[in-house]
């Protein structure tokens, strides 16, 4: 019974996803959009060939993650010991709220003009508003995750030695928030992609700009090849981080 | 020769905020090898007299003596009500706790943690995680953490009241069984007072706003096994009395 369950799951998820193939072919066939802008679903294949074959993927995924690895790199490790900061230093806390409420609701992609003007259409400037969405995400997730660390394990630090600064910060408050802390990294990853493609849609090298030059050919089986291209990516990307956090984290129930 | 024993004098502690201290006026000394209870009512500011003498908070007036500190040992160790193991860290690196900042070399400490876990029964636990024991078994690893720093003082604060009857039985007597071979002092603090009667010397009750202590008694026949003892029940219903 146990062994049905096991296997009705991932059938149904096959089916689910044969549906939709067949509403995007019906879509297709009967023009519910403008004609031409839904590509054909069996011709998606021989897109991804195309683009292979004029070598365009590769390199596109190659600019792509370039500034995808800096951008997260960057806003991971700067939300991380800034949301430290605010969350161990009362003085820290208390200087940047205001400007933190200030600047939090601007969206990343807010900042892409000012990212032209800095770094003019380069990986820089791309990194710098991946970095932006990145940093809030993990900002917020090591403040929450470090002041959540039950407090009952810092007076049992003291009482055994471990009451100084750096024993406490590695024996306690970083393992005690390191859930927290996990889960904005995972956030963060995913959320490099989204702010990445938007941002490369504006003319930085990389799969974002090869989908507006293809688009604007009129190419949509190629849009749809690079669409996927994020997917795997991603899913990959997500599936690496999701074993990391599951071994750091394997002290949990 | 040096006085091995600790030294509560005029030991006062008020909570910041409070009008009135939750103690104050205490005075008593507890000897090398001494096993002293603590009992009174719930919020009596058992577990805080426990807290100012491992130097966790600070009193607010009087002081607490200690005798000099031992080469590779704390003066005092803790045994927390909550057991307090660190879910991030296996049983073996939790009972290893307190022995970073002593000297001790990675051998030393592996033969320490050795011989608590022997001690204390939970070798074979070594590798699991806090969430995979038994609360008598984590009783058992707070203890041993406890133990392997050396303290000339273990304070415990109420540390089988978590437990089951029975396994609050078989781990009394197995303190027992490990005070009497290391022969360190213990502040054992409780609100039950079968337990203090059964397993300390000496018997202390805390009562009042603020709290005094109201009754310091050595236990007649001290070390008796037999928990229906006729002097030990008598003795109970005075410590009752005087609570």
């Amino acid at each position: 019974m146990r062994a049905l369950g096991a296997v009705k799951r991932p059938l149904l998820g096959i089916l689910g996803l044969l549906l939709f193939i067949a509403l995007w072919k019906t879509a297709y066939l009967f023009n519910w959009a403008p004609r031409g802008t839904i590509p054909d679903p069996f011709a998606i294949l021989a897109a991804l060939k195309l683009e292979l074959a004029n070598h365009r993927l590769l390199p596109a995924i190659g600019q792509s993650l370039i500034h995808y690895v800096w951008g997260l790199g960057v806003g991971t490790v700067l939300g991380f010991a800034v949301g430290l900061l605010a969350a161990t230093s009362r003085l820290f806390d208390q200087v940047h709220y205001l400007l933190a409420r200030v600047l939090r609701p601007i969206p990343p992609l807010a900042w892409v003009v000012f990212a032209i003007a800095w770094f003019q259409v380069s990986h820089a400037g791309a990194a710098f508003v991946i970095s932006i969405g990145v940093f809030w995400v993990n900002y917020f997730a090591t403040a929450a995750g470090v002041r959540d660390v039950d407090p009952r394990y810092y007076e049992l630090a003291r009482a055994f030695g471990n009451g100084g600064f750096l024993r406490r910060a590695l024996t306690v408050t970083l393992p005690g928030a390191m859930p927290s802390i996990l889960s904005g990294m995972r956030t963060g990853v995913g959320q490099a992609w989204m702010t990445l493609i938007a941002a490369e849609l504006l003319g930085v090298p990389g799969m974002g700009q090869e989908m507006n030059a293809a688009a604007g050919v009129g190419a949509y089986g190629a849009v749809v090849v690079y669409m996927l291209a994020i997917s795997v990516i991603y899913s990959i990307s997500d599936g690496l981080f999701s074993t990391v956090e599951r071994y750091a984290l394997r002290w949990r129930p | 020769m040096s006085d091995m024993g600790f030294h509560i004098e005029s030991l006062r502690y008020r909570y910041p905020g409070a009008d009135t201290p939750i103690f104050e006026d205490l005075n008593f000394s507890i000897a090398a090898g001494e096993f002293i209870a603590l009992v009174g009512g719930s919020g009596v500011g058992k577990s805080t007299v426990l807290r100012n003498v491992a130097g966790l908070i600070a009193p607010s007036g009087g002081r607490v003596r200690a005798p000099v500190r031992r080469r590779e040992a704390r003066p005092t160790a803790f045994v927390f009500q909550d057991t307090r193991l660190l879910p991030w860290r296996r049983i073996r690196a939790n009972v290893r706790y307190g022995l970073t900042g002593l000297g001790l070399t990675r051998a030393d400490k592996r033969e320490r943690v050795d011989e608590v876990m022997d001690l204390t029964a939970i070798a074979d636990l070594a590798d699991r995680w806090p969430h995979e024991i038994s609360g008598g078994q984590a009783q058992r690893a707070n203890l041993a953490r406890a133990l392997a720093v050396r303290p000339r003082l273990l304070l415990m604060d109420e540390p089988f009241s978590a437990v089951d009857a029975l396994t609050r039985s078989r781990l009394q007597e197995e303190l027992l069984g490990i005070w009497r071979r290391l022969n360190m002092a213990v502040l054992f603090v409780t609100h039950d007072i079968r337990e203090a009667v059964y397993l300390a010397q000496r018997v202390q009750v805390i009562r009042g706003t603020p709290a005094r202590i109201v009754f310091d008694e050595t236990v007649p026949g001290a070390g008796t096994t037999v928990r229906s003892d006729p002097e030990l029940q008598s003795f109970t219903e005075r410590v009752a009395g005087a609570l």
